[in-house]
């Protein structure tokens, strides 16, 4: 159990948690001790002995490293005493007797912990002459990270970083002594999603990124604290940018969130803002060419169609836009005269959740406090990748953990239990009677229990996890987190009514209840699996209006571009993420061009049609968008922005998702998207543009051996389509299912109720599936 | 997996031993010196399959400990202790006789793979100082005679399994201690003779 300690620490007494190790006591009470290989999140080692403190012992004083040494009540160290000081000096003069002089072409200098370090607690002169230890300098360790190892101090950040929490050892130490170095294994990359983290917490410039290497300099940074937009998540990011350019997002600690951590998409995935590519004025459709033209005609062109009372509009919004653009969608839709208005999210997998009054909502945090956590959903790895980090510290700490499913296949080595095919059948539907699994109902019967539910794949019936759903809350104390993975989409349950997704979309809309379409920040074309029937429905309505920042595939079907500021480091708003956190999301850079922010210009349309007569500002919408709710602080700018609130306001509400339910199917080909895919921003973000662009599919050996495949690679065929593959065996996967990632042009034209042929390459052997 | 279906059944009894898979790991390393006189990549990636770590994590702690050769090792190993007891008791006289027979430096192997040698640090053979061992077998109280006499008899007779009572017998000197037991088991390979990892024969 823990108890209070009390301690004194340099003549100044302090009181502090019994379990905590010194160096985390003594930080607390703002005495700073300095370090190298302690990391608030990762496990102590004791490798740099930069932390040396003397404490008082029985046997008189004693130099101890304060990163692993227990508090003890009426413990009397002194941090700053001579002999500290001789030992920090000495410390420090054999950490730098191997590291390069290199700090003026160093990405690290002016931030970096060893340089600081130096200066404040160093010996001032060296005493060394002989000649420093050389490697190759730097060497790719994957596509995105590089390793310098000349400059490496062996701290074992990095090298912790990947075993105890992101759980892929891809880097370790080889050799020993004065030969240790940090590397991978030959031919084998460090191809982790949370590479980048490694770069964050290295204490020297040994690991740095492709992205960001020799752009700026920590001096010349300008930044911000925002919030990441690519998944509900929603983990606190620092943004940097140097004239005017984004250069860079680091990952902010925030205790109930991301705790620091940032997937490598959140990381990188901002590149795009400089591409070349990028719309920056408004483009129109004049003979199927796009002209150039001014805002204004854009204006005045729409508008005309709204003050029609004729006219019925519709929605189609992607999901990473701001609760303040959602906001102002609701006022337009709300203004318009024919008001009948819906509004569509991009999403494929979009569906009921578990919302009801009687559902108790979890927190992130729960995950830690719970006895078991129970999931069902998407790959987190690929759709939820904090969130997975987080369960993998939850289960680290010893929450037991269940997973159902041919998905989550990574948990599988942290996970209690491991439900496939023998409990979940192929179509997603649990062929066990629940209450005969005897070590689940060990695990989760009168326990608190913390489930993460979602739909594993678009065509999962919601009577499956209905299923899961009702077992588990009639017997254990549940709390549950809806695992709905696309960007801001928790802030649109908050904002919008009756919200529906892709599948509702291609099922309602025609032209006869449609004749303006506005498309916000979405690529439903290239990027759902119900592209074909989307773009039959874009081909029918008279008129769309793409607010975009690219041409794609979509955009381009479009009668009208008008050019959108990035929710990413372009605009000010606010974020709401898995567990109704609202957090700020800020404005770094300018938007290029004549691009405008999604609510500016839906507002300035307002204005312009008369719809309004005032024209809102950001900080009206904002109010508008909680000023409903029922709590006491609500997620206001100035509320926001009050140092105690910085990690964001929970507000819960229960969201009203008008989805129609989706019965149980008949389960051909299960689809997923990976984290990485070739989406148009990934493809404008040089550093990861290639990592999503390799078209595979994956099965088990013996679907493989099956279809007769032999080389690696494969033609799928439907209709007119012919993809080449490559295919991976993953053997979680049952017997004759086929996983295709859609997030990869092509790949999602296909008509997954129909059957796809499969055959080796080149030779053209018809084979059927199901 | 470039392992042979004898070597895999062994492996898997190795690793039946211990509560978790990965404790398997030093012997399984043992077990790859054994097979090939060094610790090839394509064992660890073997190793890290059966064990279920990543191959990365293998190489960590095989480079880590110097029993564990990265390059390929002769028939015999030969280590002779350079540390105090045997210092001062003239081992650098053994080392050169070595040096001289095979024509090897520190840490070479000849090259038609019959003698590595390695000058190391102590071998806990004090009381027979100086000491040295072929193929991690002990012989103790040796000198720049009978080293040559050792080195000579491995050359020409070739034996298969190398017995340090044997050797102590026919070229050592004094002993640290006398176990009065006659063992008759050796080491078959580079790598340590252990029964449980059957890398070790009884002599007949």
């Amino acid at each position: 159990m823990s108890e209070v300690v009390n301690l004194n620490v340099n003549g100044i007494d302090i009181q502090s948690d019994s379990k905590k190790l010194l160096i985390e006591a003594c930080e607390d009470s703002g005495i700073h001790i300095p370090r190298f290989c302690w990391h608030k999140r990762l496990d102590p080692v004791g490798m740099c002995r930069m932390c040396l403190v003397e404490i008082e012992t029985p046997r008189g004083k004693m130099l101890v490293p304060s990163c692993t040494t227990q508090i003890s009540d009426e413990m009397i160290v002194d941090t700053e005493s001579d002999v500290v000081k001789k030992a920090q000096e000495g410390v420090l003069e054999f950490l730098l007797i191997n590291h390069p002089l290199d700090c003026p072409i160093c990405d690290k200098a002016g931030e970096c912990p060893l340089q600081d370090q130096t200066m404040a607690y160093g010996p001032g002169e060296s005493r060394f002459v002989e000649e420093k230890r050389h490697f190759e300098k730097p060497i790719s360790i994957s596509e995105i990270i590089l390793l310098d190892r000349e400059r490496c101090i062996l701290c074992a950040r990095c090298t912790r970083f990947s075993d105890e929490i992101s759980g892929d050892p891809l880097i370790e130490f080889i050799q020993r002594g004065n030969k240790t170095e940090v590397n991978t294994f030959p031919n084998e990359p460090f191809k982790s999603y949370f590479s980048g983290n490694t770069v964050q917490i290295c204490p020297v410039g040994a690991l740095t990124s492709t992205s960001y290497r020799f752009k700026a300099r920590p001096w010349d940074l300008k930044s911000t604290r925002s919030t990441c937009n690519g998944c509900p998540m929603g983990c606190s990011t620092e943004l940097n940018s140097s004239q005017n350019k984004m250069l860079r997002i680091l990952g902010v600690d925030n205790d109930s969130v991301n705790q620091g951590w940032l997937c490598d998409k959140g990381r990188y995935n901002f590149e795009y803002l400089n591409s070349e590519t990028r719309i920056k004025t408004p483009l129109k459709k004049l003979n199927n060419n796009f002209e150039e033209v001014e805002m204004q005609e854009v204006y005045s062109e729409i508008s005309e169609l709204i003050k029609n009372e004729n006219t019925k509009v519709n929605f189609y919004l992607g999901s990473n836009l701001t609760n303040e653009d959602f906001v102002a969608f609701r006022e337009f839709a709300n203004s318009i005269s024919n008001n009948d208005n819906k509004f569509y999210l991009n999403d494929d997998v979009l569906f009921q959740g578990f919302f009801n009054e009687d559902v108790e909502l979890g927190k992130i945090d729960d995950l830690n406090n719970s006895d078991a956590i129970v999931i069902w959903a998407e790959d987190l790895k690929e759709r939820l990748p904090v969130l997975y980090l987080r369960v993998r510290q939850a289960v680290k700490n010893g929450v037991k953990l269940i997973v159902f499913g041919h998905t989550n296949r990574t948990l599988d080595d942290v996970a209690e239990i491991f439900y496939s095919d023998e409990v979940v059948s192929e179509n997603f539907e649990i062929i066990k009677d629940l209450t005969k699994l005897e070590d689940f109902k060990s695990l989760i019967v009168e326990k608190n229990v913390t489930a993460i539910i979602g739909k594993s794949t678009p065509q999962q019936s919601d009577s499956s996890i209905n299923k899961l759903f009702d077992f588990l809350n009639s017997n254990s104390n549940l709390k549950i987190l809806n695992a709905f993975t696309k960007g801001n989409t928790y802030g649109a349950f908050q904002i919008l009514d009756n919200l529906k997704g892709t599948k509702d979309f291609v099922n309602e809309i025609n032209s006869e209840n449609t004749d303006l379409l506005f498309v916000v920040a979405a690529d439903p074309i290239g990027r759902s699996i119900y592209s074909k029937q989307v773009k039959k429905v874009f081909d029918e309505i008279k008129t769309v209006v793409s607010l975009d920042n690219f041409k794609h595939e979509t955009s381009e079907l479009a009668d009208v571009i008008v050019p959108i500021s990035s929710t990413l480091g372009e605009k000010n708003g606010t974020f709401t993420n898995i567990e109704f956190r609202t957090s700020r999301i800020d404005k770094l850079v300018p938007s290029p061009g004549q691009t405008v922010s999604d609510w500016e210009f839906i507002t300035s349309l307002m204005n312009f049609s008369g719809l309004s007569n005032n024209s809102y500002s950001l900080e009206e919408l904002n109010t508008k968008a909680f000023e409903d709710l029922d709590i006491e602080l609500k997620p206001y700018f100035d509320n926001l922005d009050k140092p105690s609130n910085l990690d964001g306001i929970i507000n819960r509400t229960t969201p009203k998702i008008a989805t129609s339910s989706s019965d149980s199917e008949k389960v051909n080909f299960f689809i997923g998207e990976k984290l990485y895919g070739d989406s148009v921003t990934e493809r404008n973000s040089e550093s990861i543009s290639l990592l999503g662009a390799k078209k595979f599919i994956e099965m088990n050996q013996e679907t493989v051996d099956k279809f007769k495949l032999s080389s690696g690679n494969c033609l799928l065929e439907q209709d007119n389509l012919e993809i080449n593959v490559s295919y991976t065996v993953n053997n979680i996967l049952p017997k004759g299912t086929i996983y295709i990632p859609t997030n990869r042009r092509e790949l999602n034209k296909f008509d997954f109720s129909k059957k796809i042929m499969i055959t080796p390459s080149r030779v053209k052997e018809a084979l059927n599936v199901n | 997996m470039s392992w042979d279906k004898t070597l895999l059944k062994q492996a898997g009894e190795i690793i039946e031993l211990y509560p978790q898979k990965r404790s398997a790991l030093g012997p399984l390393l043992h077990l790859a010196q054994s097979k090939d006189g060094y610790i090839s990549d394509d064992s660890i990636s073997v190793i890290s399959e059966l064990l279920g770590i990543t191959e990365v994590q293998v190489k960590s702690v095989s480079t880590f400990y110097s029993m564990y050769k990265q390059e390929p090792t002769g028939k015999y190993l030969i280590s002779v202790c350079k540390s105090i007891s045997c210092e001062i008791n003239n081992s650098t006289e053994v080392i050169d006789k070595v040096q001289e027979f095979t024509g090897l430096n520190n840490n070479e192997t000849d090259e038609d793979g019959l003698f590595s040698f390695e000058a190391v640090e102590c071998i806990g053979a004090c009381g027979g100082a100086p000491a040295m061992q072929v193929n991690y077998e002990t012989v103790e109280g040796i000198n720049a005679e009978n080293v040559f006499s050792l080195c000579s008899w491995l050359k020409e007779s070739a034996p298969e399994v190398i017995v340090a009572d044997e050797m102590q017998e026919n070229f050592g000197g004094i002993k640290s201690f006398d176990w009065a037991i006659q063992d008759n088991t050796g080491a078959t390979s580079t790598a340590p003779g252990f029964q449980t990892l059957k890398t070790s024969k009884v002599k007949k």
